[in-house]
């Protein structure tokens, strides 16, 4: 390779070649950067939900009146969108999928020191699962008798739970979770799980930390003023949008409450992942500007270069350099002062994520990032050059004999 | 000399127009990302109530437990109990005027049956708040001291809740309901373009708040407290009761939850105001009270705001990405610039041959570069406004559409201050990336490039 | 060898057809030092050009050591060229980048010559040229001379059979332009073919043999004994 003839012609250019150098290195600090973060943010992004969401409708309503019987309420409420047309199936609940709330942690042992496992509890009546659309993979689903329906006060805890499949593989590896105790609360009476159903979606905050399948069903409709259920309703195919309203005149029929919110799961879900996203999206949008604005800066410098040399190419060409080797030329030449900002890039790109994690102290950084983003740039700068390069070759030979 | 120089540059710029479109795009584009960005921070770092930020006083005391973590970010730390939040205001202070602030969540229910409840953030305050932050209002004005002392049941609507509820009437002496509680509106706020919204801490920019109550209405009528409660040991397991049910047990414990302000006639009266603060606590310690080390801090909004933005200012990656890509399309600049100069050697040695000066070239090319600065500038202001536009519809569609585009747009607006940042930088830096270039080409020996090629 | 039989090169361009060569018969034999005299403009650069392979042709053939090069492909001519043929060119068209020792160095390069070979071969062409001393010099810190005699030796470095020189002296006052004509008699004394273009008369009696070119037309005259073919078209 020809190494040396073209250090020893980038030492009589050295502005043009830094200018290469120096772009180079700013453009992969910002891709490594970009891209670094984007797939830490985008991580565990937009993962199957395991429910039917386009069909299912959430409802979120509160009694402002402490008068009102909250426990016929409910009743009353479930029995009158149960007979809206359209409506297969209704159940209370607390915690909505994709939007579930703060973690708890459940324990396979009463041991002060046991090990907690995260989750989210789902309350449900009894026809929860089939509102969720999901499969039973092992076990059996709860029957009316086991479904706790009371006010707060006086509740009594449930006893039987099931669990999602992914939430048996951490608490139980291989072996089948069937008839197993497990601890809702440290101090808490032991439960037992009676089934497994198939995984859904919990929510953004154990999506990010890698759990997001993780949950636990209770067979429990409590209520209190301030606090009480919400509904889950699933509908018939595409008809949600239009159930809205009818369901919403079903609840306002017991004065007293407001309806804070009625929309898809398919929405929940789009606000789940919109925040993480539309930033993915920004960074990403921006780095490919970046790389492309960079990319004709690299062609306009190498175009330049080859103008500039058109004689040298002509006397490489007279002593015998064929089309080949002139391309040749300028992509090794490219790539020399590609490498090198590529590495200059990636120390300042260690610098940038130490300023920028200074305060929360944890690394977004990955090394394979920096490394697939360096092996794109050098790609789009053999691209930029390739057709510069190309009317390089071109230049004939016998320029060299024209004087003047 | 000048207008000569100019007309060549203005030549020499039209001669290889598609190189200038170049360059003015590769500014225009750097500028466009790096005034978008600037100008968010501008504007989500501007001070609100700036007139008057020097003499709003946060005033905070530290009534935990001696075990409680340090305290490392001081505009984060624990509120005041409702007792110590009244003691103080009561007390004799340099402070002219108090207020202090929780928030709630109520429903607002018309008396019309066809009006839907809904819910709306509220303020629980005291009428000194309308007046110590500058609130404007469309239809009658803040409640009545009398009001206060008496919890008379009144509130006052914001513009939105006043369209919901009465279509946007003068609905002041009308009557609606907070939850179960009959109350008479008293005033319609206008638009309070607050920037962000410093007096609960939230510093939220979109979603208002919809609703001002009294704060001993609420206390009496337990309105529920929308707060995070810091309690001392012996209260700890009442968290839960205090928050919803149990509020003469609330305001008599030693859980904090109360936002004060204070407002001073002169900036200068802080330190005599910090003196007083540490008296009290004093004296509340020989009560067996206030069990740790003394920390307290009345800070000016002006402090907080500003030690809030240090906080936020390292989160934005493009914060760090907007500049790194301004170096970038400069360096493209230049790149043109070279080739676009060195072209014209054969020119320059012909002129600098037949007498022309290096400072006569020097200011022909420097118009050259300060015109396409200036283009840049413009064109990159433009972008700048478009990617503005992009990004509050991408905080639109974050916040699910919860906000609207009127309520965010004033943390993506351009103003005359960035506009005019925006095409000096274009400027600075078509001079700065010049300088090489014309270095260059102005040092071209005359006559030399004249013989062979 | 060289042989070219009918061999016109027509120039066109949108506005005009310049036939800068009509129907050359040609032959050149091996070890002979060629001159190429004529006006200003009547093509002997362009002769030149095609005998040195930089420019092609229509119509014609042309044979170099035997081979006929019509219809070779770039890259077999690029080869060709790199083997069998060194040039000299006025402005001595040296790679200004490039120190002494690496301006040698390219069509050794081409050649794909191995590191301990090229180096020999330098440093030969160097020595022969007198410039053995200054490897690392930048063309532009050496005189005109110099500099074509550095031309010279990177000519000559690939051992070529052919040396084609369009007016070497032309840039030269006339003391170092006599060192250079002395240099390229000195080198086909050791055999090589040398095809000279020159406008000095005293030159060009020097060589064995003149060309003359007149507006495309060749007419040749021999100086010394050996046969010459004259044809005229
Ligand atoms: N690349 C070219 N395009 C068009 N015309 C050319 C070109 N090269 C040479 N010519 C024309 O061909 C003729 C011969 O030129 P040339 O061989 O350079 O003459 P000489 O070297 O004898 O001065 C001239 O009329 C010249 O204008
Ligand atoms: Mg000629």
């Amino acid at each position: 390779m020809e190494f040396r003839p073209i250090l020893l012609s980038l030492k009589q250019n050295k502005f043009l070649s830094l200018l290469i150098s120096v772009q180079v290195m700013l453009t992969v600090t910002v891709l490594s950067i970009a891209t670094s973060i984007t797939v830490e943010t985008l991580k565990a992004w937009n993962m199957p939900s395991g429910l039917d969401h386009e069909n299912i409708v959430s409802v979120r309503t509160q009694f402002f009146d402490p008068e009102v019987n909250l426990a016929n309420a409910i009743v009353n409420d479930v029995n009158r969108i149960k007979q809206i047309p359209g409506v297969i199936e209704v159940t209370p609940n607390q915690e909505i999928p994709f939007d579930a709330g703060r973690p708890s942690k459940v324990y396979l042992s009463s041991e002060q020191d046991a090990e907690g496992f995260d989750t989210n509890f789902f309350d449900m009546n009894v026809d929860g699962h089939k509102v969720l659309g999901l499969t039973l993979i092992a076990g059996r689903f709860f029957n009316q008798t086991e479904v706790i329906q009371s006010s707060a006060e006086q509740a009594t805890p449930v006893s039987v739970v099931m669990i999602s499949q992914d939430m048996a593989k951490e608490l139980f590896k291989d072996h089948s979770p069937l008839g197993k105790t497990l601890y809702l609360a440290k101090e808490s009476q032991p439960v037992q799980i009676i089934g497994v159903y198939s995984n859904f979606m919990n929510g953004e905050r154990l999506n990010g930390r890698g759990k997001s399948y993780h949950t636990i069903m209770r067979p429990q409709v409590i209520w209190q003023h301030g606090n009480n259920p919400n509904y889950l309703i699933k509908v018939e195919q595409g008809s949600a949008a239009s159930l809205f309203e009818p369901i919403t005149q079903a609840l306002y029929q017991t004065p007293g409450r407001y309806i804070y919110g009625i929309e898809k799961l398919t929405r929940t879900q789009k606000r789940m992942y919109d925040g993480r996203g539309s930033q993915g999206a920004i960074l990403l949008v921006v780095s490919l500007v970046l790389v492309l604005i960079a990319g004709f800066g690299v062609a306009g410098l190498v175009s330049f270069l080859i103008t500039q040399r058109q004689k040298q190419i002509g006397i490489r060409r007279a002593l015998g350099a064929t089309k080949w080797s002139v391309i040749r030329y300028f992509i090794v030449e490219n790539s020399m002062l590609t490498i090198f900002g590529l590495l200059m890039g990636t120390l300042l790109t260690m610098l940038f994520s130490y300023l920028m994690t200074q305060g929360s102290g944890q690394s977004f950084l990955s090394f394979s990032q920096v490394l697939y983003c360096s092996v794109f740039i050098w790609l789009i700068n053999i691209a930029a050059v390739w057709l510069p390069a190309r009317r390089a070759a071109k230049v004939s030979p016998a320029i060299v004999t024209r004087s003047a | 000399m000048l207008v000569y120089n100019f007309t060549l540059a203005l030549r020499s710029l039209r001669e290889r127009i598609q190189l200038t479109i170049l360059m003015v795009l590769a500014i225009a584009i750097g500028i466009g990302l790096l005034i978008t960005v600037q100008t968010m921070s501008y504007q989500g770092d501007k001070i609100p109530l700036a007139h008057k930020a020097d003499k709003i006083f946060f005033v905070q005391a530290d009534n935990r437990d001696i075990g409680a973590e340090p305290i490392v970010r001081q505009p984060f730390m624990t509120y005041l109990t409702y007792r110590d939040a009244n003691n103080i205001i009561n007390a004799d202070t340099p402070a002219s005027k108090h207020t202090t602030v929780w928030k709630s969540d109520v429903i607002l229910n018309s008396f019309d049956q066809d009006v839907r409840p809904f819910r709306a953030s509220t303020v629980v305050t005291n009428n000194n708040f309308f007046s110590m932050f500058d609130v404007p209002f469309q239809y009658g004005g803040a409640w009545s001291e009398s009001a206060d002392r008496g919890a008379e049941p009144v509130v006052i609507l914001t513009k939105e809740s006043n369209d919901l509820l009465f279509g946007g009437k003068n609905s002041v002496g009308q009557q609606l309901r907070v939850n179960a509680l009959t109350v008479t509106v008293v005033g319609v706020m206008a638009e309070w373009n607050l920037g962000r919204r410093f007096y609960d801490e939230s510093y939220r920019m979109g979603r208002k708040d919809t609703a001002f109550i009294p704060d001993t209405f609420a206390i009496k009528n337990n309105i529920n407290r929308r707060e995070r409660l810091d309690c001392l040991p012996q209260d700890r397991d009442k968290q839960t009761a205090y928050r919803t049910k149990d509020v003469d047990g609330l305001i008599n414990s030693e859980c904090t939850f109360v936002r004060l302000w204070a407002e001073l006639p002169d900036p200068n009266l802080a330190d005599q105001y910090r003196e007083f603060l540490t008296q009290y606590v004093m004296s509340q310690k020989e009560l067996g009270r206030f069990p740790r080390e003394l920390n307290n801090y009345v800070t000016s909004l002006y402090t907080m705001v500003t030690l809030r933005n240090e906080l936020n200012g390292s989160r934005n990656p493009l914060a760090y990405i907007a500049p790194l890509f301004f170096i970038v399309c400069l360096l493209n600049a230049i790149g043109i610039l070279l080739a676009k100069f060195m072209r014209k050697s054969k020119e320059v040695s012909l002129r600098r041959a037949l007498g022309a000066k290096k400072w006569v070239l020097m200011t022909q090319y420097l118009f050259e570069v300060l015109i396409v600065g200036v283009l840049g500038g413009i064109v990159g202001t433009a972008l700048a406004y478009l990617g503005l536009q992009g990004m509050l519809h991408v905080q639109i569609y974050q916040s699910d559409y919860a906000v609207t585009a009127q309520a965010l747009s004033h943390a993506f607006a351009l103003d005359w201050v960035m506009m005019a940042k925006s095409i000096l930088t274009a400027m600075v830096s078509s001079v700065v990336i010049g300088l090489y270039p014309i270095w260059r080409v102005v040092n071209i020996a005359p006559a030399s490039q004249l013989k062979s090629q | 060898m060289l042989r070219m039989e009918n061999v016109s090169k027509i120039f066109r361009t949108e506005l005009i057809e310049t036939h800068a060569l009509r129907d050359v018969n040609l032959h050149i034999k091996k070890g002979e030092f060629v001159s190429i005299t004529g006006p200003s403009g009547s093509g002997k650069t362009t002769f030149l050009n095609l005998a040195g392979l930089l420019e092609t042709f229509e119509q014609g053939d042309y044979f170099l050591d035997g081979v006929n090069v019509k219809g070779m492909s770039d890259n077999q001519i690029s080869a060709l060229r790199n083997e069998k043929i060194g040039f000299v060119f006025q402005s001595f068209n040296l790679i200004p980048d490039l120190p002494l020792f690496d301006n040698v160095d390219v069509p050794l390069r081409y050649r794909g010559f191995n590191r301990g070979e090229r180096k020999e071969r330098i440093e030969n062409a160097l020595e022969i040229v007198g410039l053995s001393s200054r490897l690392k010099h930048l063309p532009t810190q050496l005189s005109g001379g110099q500099q074509q005699r550095v031309a010279i030796a990177r000519a000559i470095a690939g051992d070529p059979a052919f040396l084609l020189a369009d007016e070497p002296t032309g840039n030269l006052d006339s003391m170092m332009a006599q060192s250079v004509m002395e240099l390229l008699e000195k080198i086909n004394d050791n055999g090589t073919t040398i095809i000279m273009v020159t406008h000095d008369d005293q030159l060009a009696k020097r060589a064995g043999r003149n060309i003359q070119i007149f507006d495309g037309q060749v007419s040749d005259i021999a100086l010394d004994s050996s046969d010459v073919l004259i044809k005229r078209a």
